[in-house]
């Protein structure tokens, strides 16, 4: 592995003079629909560089690992996480602060959704999963994975390994909805923003799949920015960032996250969830 | 020139060559004979060997590089007279000089294929003039040849070992046509299951006696 | 028919003797089955999905209206696909180029195995981390794999030159030139008709690296597959598979330069390094728990070693040794069902059956199938089929054979059938058949380390293969279980490529890349 030692060096002498203009990157991967993301996110940037007086850009990514990784890099310096990725960010970049959420992330909670051919029905009760297939959502998910597995570990109290026959990752919310109607997994675990809408637009047949519980509400997504922002973008950036994300009215750029509105949080709120996914082993 | 005292060749432990003399002079041209399995190329590869700094080797497997032009094919005899600078800058861009010269050399051997024609589309008779041009155009004073007219007709076959005769001082062949090789040789070698056999000036000999050097079947399936 | 034999010329039906024309293909096809048959017990082909039709009634509408205007940025995305492939090529052959000249050396072999072994979404995952969503993430994913490729394959093309030229040049002449003209010279068509072919698989590469975050059409391919906006991936489809089916047409040699400088000119902005990350990547987040902390001071020996051994127990007893054995079980079965798939494939497709006529629709069948990259076609099936191995086994079983029949029929022009030939199964059985085997065997050996990397991809997919316990450890970042797990499904292909060579060296008198180049060419 030596050449990954000498070949970033001569790449930073290659292109350091492209990061030396200062341009505030920001990343952001939406909880339902992800078509054209550099359209509508080039749209916030537009916004936040009117507010905040320096040169904004969007970078799209495909997943939450990918949003951690351009965080630690400081390839962005804001990212909208969900609440582990969050988490994982944070662990990674010390100082770096959650400086809001969406207004519906204070309290956002999973559906558990089952196959009709299966008998289990809709109940405040934590439902016996013993012996079906189940999947998840991604494997980086906090709605679609971390806290769907925490409860079911907790109310089953024993590991999902020892539950499932079959455990799956879909990769997506809405991939989850579209197996477990096609009867490819008989439960699955989704994203309630996301059911809510597809149920709204028809695209999921209710006859098929039903809701069968849903879990506690947690703290979800959040607005989380690199600990050095100050320092390389001017004191009190951070503080500005703050409030422009706060006073994001216009609907237009709110749906593409798609948060009603923004309010304050602080790394504090997701105390909850790193305890959860250390719980769990998804954290040391 | 050369002197070979009591030679024995093996080739995957069968004996080949065995317990052979045999001097060659300078100046002189020497036709090797025999049927085959005789050992005539295996002793033709050790002369070769012993006097390879001043002698272009002919071989039967001609070697010619297929995807190469014929350009290319002949110029590679000439390989061990330019830097290697050249020689690759050569094989990119053919050089105009050498292109005339491999250009005339081509035509004295009669063979009109097109000097940009790839080797492989040539016919069996204008591949064999194609080796025969590259050793030819190593320049050099002694010819070591194996069977290298099999592939074409008596007429040409004399034309060329003429040509071939002008330009060296030295020939050495092995020959499948004793008429070649009564008519323009000094001196005829017959070998026989690895032994030399016979060893005289070819004026002493007719082709009677060299009937059974040649195994008619071999020289048919050659010529095809 | 019997009764008109006298019957005293009836040989008897002596079983024994029939071993004598079982011949060393019928022996290597046998031990090939007894393997698939071997591995298809461990296999979990369970057909689970209930009612698959009203998502793949949504597909089918979506193939039927592709929408074109849905992605944005869709030309980018087509260039930077066909530049990152041909960037990526061409990295690999500065790379492969020298190291063909001493791939005799185990050591290169090995390393080169070994780098081969992994997958390029995985080394796009680990560059991403040193590198960042940086064209040079995507680059190099593409190029030090390839490379590691060209060098084999170069090398064996090389071994199989004819030595006779060396004996008729000059006495004196200088090595390079000699290698130049009389080695070089002889294969060069070969090689280059080679790199062609890997221009295509690069193609699809590159497309397939979009999946992590290139800019390339995987980028919107998988969204969009994955989101259920099936009229956008159609349309997506439909323009990866023509790229591919339209090579010859745009990718001509004079044109070349011309294309890398528009791709090195038309590259997305490099990022800076952050050396300081890069050291702590090195030096901290690959290694293993208990091993860092020992190297940094922060535990005793006894403290980090205990850590170590706890930690190495666990990964690789639940996740690197089932993630071997599933990974071999899949990649076996898949295996058979590419064999029996090129054959029926060359059968449907091939110039000596069938009528002129289908032949076009077959080959469009063979082009479709082979550009389609695993993923989606693995999607698919796990929606009709459900997520056990099958849909994998399927999409890896369609992909390669397809990929295999079509390179055969490349070689029909030179089988010429006899006088008596008919478009028969029968005759085809004994004129063709014959004579595209020893191929369609060496292709479906050399196929076999593919089809193991690319159970990588499934493994993203949810099926628990190695990929899926590498792409999990990415996910939960923590880089020294996917590194472990990285260098186990290295070492897994190094092993498998020495068998693999042993195995057929013996049988295959060309070597194995020389039988899957003669196809190409």
């Amino acid at each position: 592995m030596s050449f990954a030692k000498i070949l970033p060096l001569i790449f930073t002498c290659l292109f350091v003079p492209a990061t030396l203009a200062e341009t505030f990157t920001f990343t952001a991967i939406p909880d339902e629909n992800e078509s054209q993301l550099k359209t509508r996110f080039n749209k916030v940037a537009k916004y936040l560089e009117a507010e905040l007086g320096v040169e904004v850009n969007y970078v799209p990514v495909k997943s939450y690992a990918a949003a951690v990784t351009a965080f630690r890099n400081n390839q962005v310096q804001l990212a909208w996480f969900g609440g582990l990725s969050g988490v994982q960010a944070r662990r990674l970049v010390p100082g770096s602060q959650a400086i809001a959420q969406g207004y519906e992330d204070q309290y956002f909670k999973s559906f558990f959704i089952a196959n009709a051919s299966t008998p289990l029905e809709q109940s405040s009760n934590f439902p016996n999963l013993n012996g079906y297939t189940f999947t998840f959502g991604s494997k980086g998910s906090t709605s679609g994975r971390l806290m769907p597995q925490f409860y079911i570990e907790r109310n089953m109290g024993k590991q999902v390994k020892d539950i499932f026959t079959r455990i799956g990752f879909s990769g997506d919310h809405s991939r989850t909805i579209a197996q477990v109607e096609a009867g490819a997994y008989q439960v699955g675990a989704v994203n309630y923003k996301v059911w809510e809408t597809a149920v709204a637009n028809g695209t999921v047949d209710t006859s098929k799949v039903k809701v069968i519980w849903e879990t506690p509400a947690y703290p979800d997504y959040q607005w989380t920015v690199r600990a050095d922002a100050d320092q390389r973008f001017g004191d009190g950036f951070t503080e500005k960032l703050t409030k422009a994300l706060l006073e994001m009215k216009d609907p237009d750029l709110l749906a593409s996250f798609p948060r009603q509105s923004f309010v304050e949080a602080d790394n504090a709120d997701y105390e909850p969830i790193e305890s959860v996914a250390t719980a769990i082993g998804l954290l040391d | 020139m050369l002197h070979i005292a009591s030679l024995s060749l093996s080739y995957r432990e069968t004996r080949v060559i065995d317990d052979l003399d045999l001097s060659i002079k300078q100046g002189e041209s020497l036709a090797i004979v025999g049927p085959s399995g005789a050992g005539k190329s295996t002793l033709l590869g050790y002369i070769y060997q012993q006097l390879k700094q001043d002698a272009a080797l002919c071989s039967q497997s001609q070697g010619l590089v297929d995807a190469l032009s014929v350009f290319h094919n002949v110029y590679m005899g000439a390989l061990a007279r330019h830097s290697s600078a050249y020689n690759l800058l050569n094989l990119a861009w053919p050089m105009a000089a050498r292109r005339e010269e491999v250009a005339r050399l081509c035509a004295e051997l009669y063979l009109e294929a097109p000097l940009q024609k790839t080797v492989s589309s040539l016919s069996g008779g204008q591949r064999q003039r194609v080796a025969l041009a590259r050793a030819l155009y190593q320049e050099k004073p002694t010819f070591i040849g194996d069977e290298s007219f099999s592939a074409l007709d008596p007429v040409m076959a004399q034309r060329l070992l003429s040509l071939v005769k002008a330009r060296h001082e030295t020939v050495i062949m092995v020959l499948h046509d004793s008429e070649l090789a009564l008519k323009h040789f000094d001196r005829i070698i017959g070998l026989s299951e690895g032994k030399l056999v016979l060893d005289k000036p070819a004026s002493e000999l007719d082709g009677e006696q060299l009937s059974h050097f040649f195994d008619t079947q071999m020289a048919t399936t050659q010529d095809v | 028919m019997v009764s008109n034999c006298p019957t005293s010329s009836i040989p008897k039906w002596r079983p024994l003797k029939m071993f004598k024309f079982v011949g060393p293909w019928q022996r290597l096809t046998l031990g090939l089955w007894l393997l698939v048959g071997v591995s298809l017990l461990f296999v979990d082909i369970e057909i689970i999905s209930l009612d698959p039709w009203g998502e793949l009634l949504r597909m089918g509408q979506g193939l039927l209206r592709p929408d074109f205007f849905a992605t944005e940025s869709l030309v980018n995305a087509l260039w930077q696909t066909v530049s990152f492939a041909l960037l990526g090529v061409t990295l690999g052959l500065l790379l492969g180029s020298p190291l063909a000249l001493v791939y005799r050396s185990p050591l290169v072999a090995g390393v080169c195995a070994m780098v081969r072994g992994i997958h390029e979404i995985f080394w796009a995952l680990l560059f991403l981390q040193v590198f960042g969503l940086s064209p040079l993430t995507g680059v190099l994913a593409i190029a030090l794999p390839y490379g590691a490729t060209f060098a084999r394959v170069f090398h064996d093309i090389l071994q199989q030159a004819p030595g006779t030229t060396r004996e008729t040049l000059p006495f004196g002449c200088d090595r390079l030139s000699a290698y130049c003209y009389g080695k070089l010279g002889h294969v060069l068509p070969l090689m280059l008709a080679y790199v062609r072919y890997r221009f295509e698989c690069a193609l699809r590469s590159s497309a397939v690296l979009g999946f992590i975050g290139m800019p390339t059409l995987g980028f919107y391919l998988e969204t969009a597959f994955r989101q259920g906006k099936y009229h956008e991936g159609a349309a997506l489809l439909i323009l990866f598979v023509v790229l591919i089916g339209t090579i010859p047409l745009w990718s001509r040699r004079r044109l070349l330069p011309l294309y890398l400088l528009a791709a090195l000119l038309t590259l997305p902005k490099m990022t800076g390094v952050d050396l300081q990350l890069v050291w702590q990547f090195l030096t901290f987040d690959i290694l293993p728990p208990g091993i860092r902390e020992l190297l940094h001071g922060q535990q005793n020996l006894t403290q980090g070693l205990t850590r170590f051994a706890s930690w190495w127990q666990r990964l690789t007893f639940e996740q690197a040794l089932p993630g071997v054995g599933a990974t071999l079980v899949l990649a076996v079965s898949a295996l058979g069902l590419t064999h029996l798939l090129a054959l029926l494939g060359h059968r449907f497709t091939s110039m000596h059956s069938r009528s002129k006529y289908s032949m076009p629709l077959g080959q469009l069948l063979l082009l479709i199938m082979r550009s389609m990259p695993e993923y989606i076609l693995a999607f698919i099936f796990m929606m009709l089929c459900g997520p056990s191995m099958l849909p994998a086994m399927l999409a890896l079983g369609l992909h390669n054979g397809a990929l295999i029949a079509y390179l055969l029929t490349r070689q029909d022009r030179l089988i010429t059938p006899s006088a008596l030939y008919q478009r028969r199964s029968d005759h085809y059985g004994y004129e063709v058949l014959p004579r595209i085997y020893p191929n369609l065997m060496s292709l479906l050996f050399y196929r076999f380390e593919v089809i193991l990397r690319e159970t990588a991809i499934f493994g993203v997919l949810g099926i628990m293969t190695l990929g899926f316990y590498i792409d999990s450890a990415f996910s939960e970042i923590r880089y020294n279980n996917a590194f472990y797990l990285l260098l186990v499904t290295a070492l897994l292909n190094v092993l498998v490529d020495a068998l693999a060579r042993q195995t057929l060296a013996k049988r295959l008198s060309q070597g194995m890349a020389v039988g899957q180049v003669s196809c190409v060419v």
